[in-house]
């Protein structure tokens, strides 16, 4: 008597998929818990390579020189008169100089106790404005 | 023959239940999306103020490709969760900069208070590794519009 042989085996040969879906949640949680969608922002410039320096003629210059307080002084080329303004009035500035030179080179001086905050604002201004050749140096002489 | 009961008593085909067949598929469909959009990050976030800025634009780069430099208010620099001094940014930036193949783009993360001076040592530091673009990472600025111009 084979009896052992008909009896019906109870393991079933199946993957069981009711859990499936508890996985995929499992798997769905982790992954909108670890999920940091990237926050890289902010003004690009170009920086000039090493030992790459060019003579400009003062003419061509614009010196915007940004204060510990976040007055702009502008300095046009060589001339000694200056004119104090708030960093939000550069966009118009540039907008009228660079009509009458579109040579012009404007160059960000900022005192080194400055906070860089007020040098963004006025990078801020001449990105605006569309400024394209743009200088950023550190206050020597103050 | 009248129908028994006015043909009320029929039962519905229309189950009352919302199928719950396809609730795998959908977990599944959400979970490839957060697998393929999930970027993990490189580098803890140092506690900073932002600079504003209103022409600020998304960097064109792809996130690999992209070096964090954090830069406290009083002058410290952190890259890639470690605190380095300011001569030996050139040197750290180097050979992440050969291994991307000139690719790398900086993202200088300044706090809005940091004074210029260490802005401009990083910028030189910089420029001795031969890094050419640099984004000074700033938050948007929300503007009145016509409030300006």
């Amino acid at each position: 008597m084979a009896v052992i042989n008909q009896k019906k085996s109870k393991v079933s040969d199946e993957i069981p998929t009711a859990s499936m879906a508890d996985i995929a949640f499992l798997l769905l949680i982790f992954f909108l818990v670890t999920t940091v969608f990237p926050k890289d922002k902010g003004l690009e410039v170009v920086l000039p390579e090493e030992g790459e320096q060019v003579e400009v003629s003062q003419n061509n210059i614009l010196h915007l020189i940004v204060q510990t307080n976040g007055i702009v002084e502008v300095k046009r080329g060589e001339s000694t008169s200056v004119q104090q303004m708030r960093a939000d009035d550069i966009e118009t500035l540039w907008r009228t100089e660079v009509t009458q030179n579109p040579n012009l080179i404007a160059a960000v001086k900022t005192h080194p106790d400055a906070p860089h905050e007020y040098m963004i604002d006025v990078l801020d201004a001449l990105q605006l404005a569309g400024a394209e050749r743009i200088s950023l140096q550190v206050l020597e002489d103050f | 023959m009248p129908i028994k009961g006015g043909g009320l008593d029929r039962k519905s085909k229309a189950s009352s239940e919302i199928p719950s067949s396809s609730l795998a598929d959908i977990a599944f469909l959400l979970l490839i999306f957060f697998m393929v959009s999930t970027v993990f990050r490189t580098d803890k976030d140092r506690p900073i103020e932002w600079a504003e800025a209103a022409a600020t634009e998304k960097i064109d780069e792809k996130v690999k490709n992209i070096l964090n430099i954090w830069m406290e208010r009083d002058g410290t620099i952190w890259i890639n969760d470690q605190e380095v001094p300011m001569e030996e940014v050139s040197d750290i930036v180097l050979p992440l900069y050969a291994a991307s193949e000139r690719h790398l783009v900086i993202s200088i993360r300044g706090d809005r208070e940091t004074p210029y001076i260490f802005l401009d040592q990083v910028q030189k530091e910089l420029v001795s590794a031969g890094v050419v673009r640099v984004v000074f990472a700033t938050a948007l600025e929300r503007q009145m519009t016509g409030a300006r111009r």
